[in-house]
């Protein structure tokens, strides 16, 4: 009786905290959504918090009605995926054999590739790099400099020790081949970190700007945080503006900005909840163990 | 096993491993010369390697700099406390979610609470200035309205720092939870069904099985980010810190970003750029070490 | 598996496109030089050459255009490019990353721009310090006569260094930078006159607090206040004393691009003002978390504002904070007033060096001598017009020999010069011919029923002005120490503002002796030895 009380406690206090928790990380988003449906008088004097003042879609019909960004949500998109799907096979084939304790010469690799953790080259021979590998202003320089993050190639090597190591030495026995152990017994007992780390790689591409200022020319290849830090960008230096001598109609309105902000994150946001029947418990694990 | 043997079983592993190690070496490694930098008086025309060497001069500049020691102090300060607070925040919040029976709920609440993670810190900025802010800040609104004191939230230093603390965590919990969550799938199943019939409490249970279970990843994730106590990223102190705060905002990534971007001096930058490395690289590897002998886990 | 993405590229585009591919893999590939169609080809002997210009891109091209092909880009190709047998080809760099770019282009050595510019003086003065940038003199005296006429003396010595021309400096069309701005409407209310003095203002502040005309519930904030320097320099330069020429050159601090009052008498006097006005609840609390000026934009908007310092124009924008006052608050009244007053009884206050943005070509290229024709192309008057206002009847009408904008005018004709601040570099602003006609011209942009105020602002702004002081050499530990100063000067400002009032001197004395430690020094011991150096000539 006593435990069941203490239970029923414990997952009331669970569901209150989790409910707050839920709605302070709900509540910016709102805040963003409801400026992106109203008008402009409201937003300037501060009067939207949660829910659009003088309700209006206007903001959207900009953002769908722009060629430009319809283009670049497809490039980006298109970017996400490639650059995923590199890094997971990159990710893979590294971590898999660093995962074999008596691999030899397994320190030495590692110590390879944790330096990069810490050391750099910088931006300018970076920059040089791509120029001489011919890869400025296309969708590779995009890709190619990031293929493997160390630190979720270290992650996805403490998942794979912690499979059970009796699993391939059977295989082993089987005679079967170190690829098909990882295609076959590895990668499916994995699925839920691989699916972790595929998150983390597109996300972190999704959000990432900061080589595009550096690496891309051609405004066809501008992904949508680019774009969307420009517009952001451009109310930071408004001051500035005067001394340019430039017009105002170089401001951006409030609310195109909250629903470009909305119209770029809505696409990576829906992926996780997707990728959430892919969080299965490891049910052969049991099994084995047992 | 001779190492002919050796590589007759094993080329297969090799094979997977080259292409990786190409990249290290090429994307990586290859532009690592910009390193000398640090040790030349960088000149833009004469690019890298036509600039001329000065050797540890501009070590004893930046050692020399007022500045540099503050940032590096507020670096460790701040970077300490996030260990203390929001480096704890994920793993609970990963168990309470693991915790959650309501299916349904249990979905709804994990989605929302990586949100954060996805707004970019220049509109947290204004978001946080709305909330906190002393004259007119939605929590102060509250306040004053209640008749007690506004809390200067963003200008006292000491109110700052929890607000600082908070909205990391507030920014990076929900996301951290992901990789706890992929973690927990490992758990074998049984040995909870085990702990019922024991009649092991909740509590007790997340003790004795859940965090046991979860240990590689915590101690991985903790190695790390003590690899990376001296460096920070810019974006959060610059976004929350303000000039009355200075004291503690200033950091050392805001510091170079001063010194070396903005002023156009590379080699300034190169050089904290590179104390950083080797200070990380010896945490990050006397951590590993400390971890192997205590716990028989580490990063490599 | 390397190709560059093609999509829907015009025929030209895609013609340059091709032939920079192919550049970049043999370098010296001249097979595609077709001369175009369009055009009178009068030097069809040459042949045809690539001039790269850097663009300012800030994300805000309209749907149809790109920052790379747009109607002022092609304008230029047809009028200037073709007929000199020259392919433009345009290096967007993003605004905000202007600097960071530009370094990293220069450092990489090739693929730099041939025409590349910045606001940074301190940028300017490293590239031509480390001896990367054309001595672009002689080339004006060659080519450029429209040019040099254009920009006058004046304008082209801000682009010497050590005596040289590495840079030609875009030319203002206006100076004046701040007015400040009184609710009318409550002056009103209580019976009193605009203040004429800083005293006055002071009364008038206390009024406001007390008596809260605009019935705000206790929420009034008599002086808005932030942390960018339209709200504070006004306030701050009024209390400057009176200076000797020598006083003037040595004790000022020039960070970034801007003059600092720091260690002028009387700088201290007006942090021991703000510090009182702050102590005494008549500036906003949160001055200092506004660096973007937005809290105070919303501050005015909702009527809780009784004065502020503001560039001149900017209140009075279309929908902008007087138009969403006035939604706001039925009857808000917003007058330009010049209130502030120094010693002599002036209203001083800052205006900008009568340069805009340093041009300069890499000496890494080999189209100096048509860089230098583009600007001088760009400069002939006729050009410049048709650049800076458009086509007549779609974009302007002619009234009283100023452009006037055309009201209502359609999306293609807006379109049109959404980018035109950022292509016509050789000048900041509108040029007209004259002060008055460029300000008739920037007055006229306004909304008509705020006309009247807008000029008031502008004759304020350019009254009683402050010229920034121009030294014969740059002045090296201001290149070095510049940012890091300006963080200071501006810390300085929010810490002792907000301290208690007995502990102002304390938290004075700790920050000026940190800001002279972290380069302040430096600054004053070069001055002093390059005014001496000035002297002695």
């Amino acid at each position: 009786m006593r435990e069941q009380t203490a239970n029923r406690v414990f997952d009331t206090a669970n569901f209150i905290v989790l409910l707050v928790s839920t709605l302070v990380c709900l509540a910016p988003f709102l805040h963003i959504a409801a400026i992106s449906l109203s008008s402009a008088g409201p937003i300037l004097s501060g009067k939207v918090s949660l829910l659009p003042v003088d309700f209006n879609v206007e903001a959207y019909t900009k953002v769908f009605s722009d060629a430009s960004m319809i283009r670049s949500l497809g490039f980006t998109v298109l970017l996400t995926g490639l650059f995923t799907l590199l890094c997971m096979l990159m990710t893979i084939a590294l971590g898999y054999p660093l995962s074999k304790k008596n691999l030899r010469g397994r320190k030495g690799f590692m110590i390879v590739v944790v330096i990069t953790m810490f050391f750099s080259g910088g931006i300018i021979p970076e920059y040089i790099l791509i120029r001489n590998l011919n890869l400025l202003d296309s969708i590779w320089a995009l890709v190619l400099p990031g293929l493997i993050n160390p630190f979720y190639l270290i992650i996805l090597i403490t998942f794979f020790n912690n499979i059970p190591e009796s699993l391939e030495e059977s295989a082993e026995i089987d005679g079967s081949s170190h690829f098909r152990t990882l295609l076959g017994i590895m990668l499916p007992l994995s699925l839920p970190v691989i699916t972790t780390l595929s998150l983390f790689y597109a996300v972190g591409r999704w959000n990432g700007f900061t080589d595009t200022l550096m690496y891309i020319n051609s405004p066809e290849l501008y992904p949508l945080q680019l774009k969307l830090y420009q517009l952001i960008q451009n109310n930071m230096i408004t001051d500035l503006l005067q001394m340019e001598g430039a017009q105002m109609a170089t401001v951006v309105p409030e609310s195109l900005k909250a629903a470009s902000v909305i119209f770029a994150t809505v696409p990576i946001l829906i992926v996780y909840p997707w990728l959430q029947r892919y969080f299965v418990s490891g049910v052969m694990l049991g099994a084995v163990k047992g | 096993m001779s190492w002919n043997a050796y590589f007759r079983r094993y080329w297969q592993l090799y094979a997977l491993l080259a292409l990786p190690m190409a990249y290290f070496i090429i994307f990586k490694y290859g532009p690592m010369y910009g390193i000398q930098i640090a040790f030349k008086d960088f000149n833009f025309f004469q690019g890298i390697m036509g600039s001329e060497w000065i050797g540890f001069e501009a070590f004893r500049e930046v050692f020399g700099m007022r500045d540099f020691y503050i940032t590096l102090r507020n670096t460790l300060m701040l970077n300490f406390l996030d260990l203390l607070i929001s480096f704890p925040a994920p793993l609970i919040l990963a168990i309470m979610l693991y915790e959650m029976k309501t299916l349904w709920f249990k979905k709804l609440s994990q989605t929302i609470l990586y949100i954060p993670h996805f707004i970019s810190w220049v509109i947290i900025g204004g978001i946080v200035y709305q909330v906190f802010g002393t004259q007119s800040g939605m929590i102060n609104n509250v306040i004053t309205s209640l008749g007690f004191e506004a809390i200067p939230f963003l200008t006292d230093k000491n109110d700052w720092l929890i607000t600082y603390l908070l909205v990391g965590v507030w920014q990076s919990a929900g996301w951290g939870t992901i990789i706890y969550l992929a973690a927990l799938t490992g758990i074998n199943k049984e040995l909870f069904e085990a702990a019922g019939i024991d009649g092991a409490g909740r509590l007790k249970r997340i003790w004795h099985i859940t965090l046991p279970g979860l240990r590689s990843t915590i101690v991985v994730l903790l190695i790390i980010n003590l690899g990376h106590m001296i460096s920070i990223g810019f974006e959060r102190p610059y976004v929350i810190g303000n000039l009355a705060v200075r004291e503690y905002a200033d950091v050392l990534s805001t510091f170079v970003y001063r010194i070396g971007l903005q002023s156009g001096q590379y080699t300034l930058a190169t050089v904290v750029g590179l104390f950083q490395a080797v200070v990380g690289l010896v945490f990050v590897l006397g951590a590993n070490y400390t971890s192997k002998k205590l716990t028989d886990e580490g990063i490599m | 598996m390397f190709g560059k993405k093609k999509s829907k590229l015009g025929s030209k585009k895609a013609m340059l496109v091709l032939g920079l591919s192919c550049s970049l893999l043999f370098t010296a590939c001249s097979a595609n030089k077709e001369p175009e169609a369009s055009g009178g080809n009068d030097g069809a002997s040459k042949e045809r050459v690539t001039l790269k210009v850097e663009v300012f891109d800030r994300g805000n091209s309209p749907a149809g255009s790109t920052i790379t092909d747009n109607y002022l880009t092609n304008f230029i190709q047809e009028n200037f490019g073709d007929p000199n047998n020259i392919d433009l080809e345009y290096v967007p760099v993003p605004r905000s990353e202007e600097v960071e770019k530009l370094n990293v282009l220069m450092a990489s050595g090739s693929n730099v721009p041939d025409i590349v510019f910045t606001y940074d003086p301190n940028t300017f003065n490293r590239y031509a310090k480390q001896g990367g940038l054309t001595d672009v003199g002689p080339l004006l005296d060659e080519y450029a006569p429209n040019l040099k006429a254009f920009l006058g003396e004046d304008v082209l010595g801000y682009g010497k260094f050590e005596g040289t021309q590495f840079a030609v400096p875009a030319k203002r069309s206006y100076v004046g930078k701040y007015a400040s701005f009184i609710r009318q409407d409550w002056l009103d209310k209580l019976g009193m006159p605009v203040p004429q003095t800083t005293e006055e203002l002071y009364e008038t502040l206390k009024a406001f607090k007390e008596k809260d005309p605009g019935e705000t519930g206790g929420q009034v904030i008599p002086l808005g206040m932030t942390i960018a320097s339209a709200q504070y320099e006004p306030l701050i330069w009024s209390f400057i004393k009176p200076v000797s020429e020598e006083e003037r050159h040595t004790l000022v601090q020039q960070l970034g691009s801007n003059d600092y009052p720091t260690l002028l008498p009387g700088f201290k006097d007006a942090l021991q003002f703000m510090n009182k006005l702050y102590n005494e609840g008549l500036m906003s609390k949160d001055f200092g978390l506004d660096k973007d000026k937005k809290k105070l934009g919303e501050d005015v908007a909702t009527g809780k504002v009784g004065f502020y310092s503001e560039d001149d124009i900017n209140p009075f924008y279309e929908k902008g904070t007087l138009d969403t006052l006035q939604q706001n608050v039925p009857g808000a009244q917003l007058a330009s007033v010049d209130v502030y007053t120094n010693e002599e009884g002036k209203h001083a206050k800052p205006m900008y060096a009568p340069n805009g943005m340093y041009i300069m070509i890499p000496k890494s290229s080999e189209r100096a001598v048509e860089a230098i024709k583009y600007l001088e192309w760009m400069a002939t008057s006729d050009n410049l017009f048709k650049l800076q206002n458009g086509i007549e009847g779609e974009n302007y009408t002619m009234v009283e020999d100023i452009p006037v904008a055309v009201e209502n005018p359609t999306e293609e004709a807006l379109n049109r010069m959404y980018n035109g601040g950022d292509m016509i570099i050789v000048s900041n602003g509108k040029q007209l011919g004259s002060l008055e006609k460029n300000l008739k011209a920037r007055a006229m942009q306004m909304p008509k029923k705020f006309q009247e105020q807008v000029e008031a602002a502008q004759k304020i702004a350019n009254s009683d002005v402050i010229a920034p002081v121009l030294m014969d050499r740059p002045i090296e530990a201001q290149t070095k120490y510049g940012t890091t100063l300006l963080d200071k000067f501006n810390e300085m400002i929010v810490k002792t503002t907000m301290s208690k009032p007995d502990q102002f001197d304390s938290v004075y004395e700790s920050m000026l002796k940190d800001y002279m430690a972290s380069g302040g020094q430096a600054i004053l011991d070069e001055r002093t030895a390059v005014y001496k150096e000035m002297q002695a000539q």
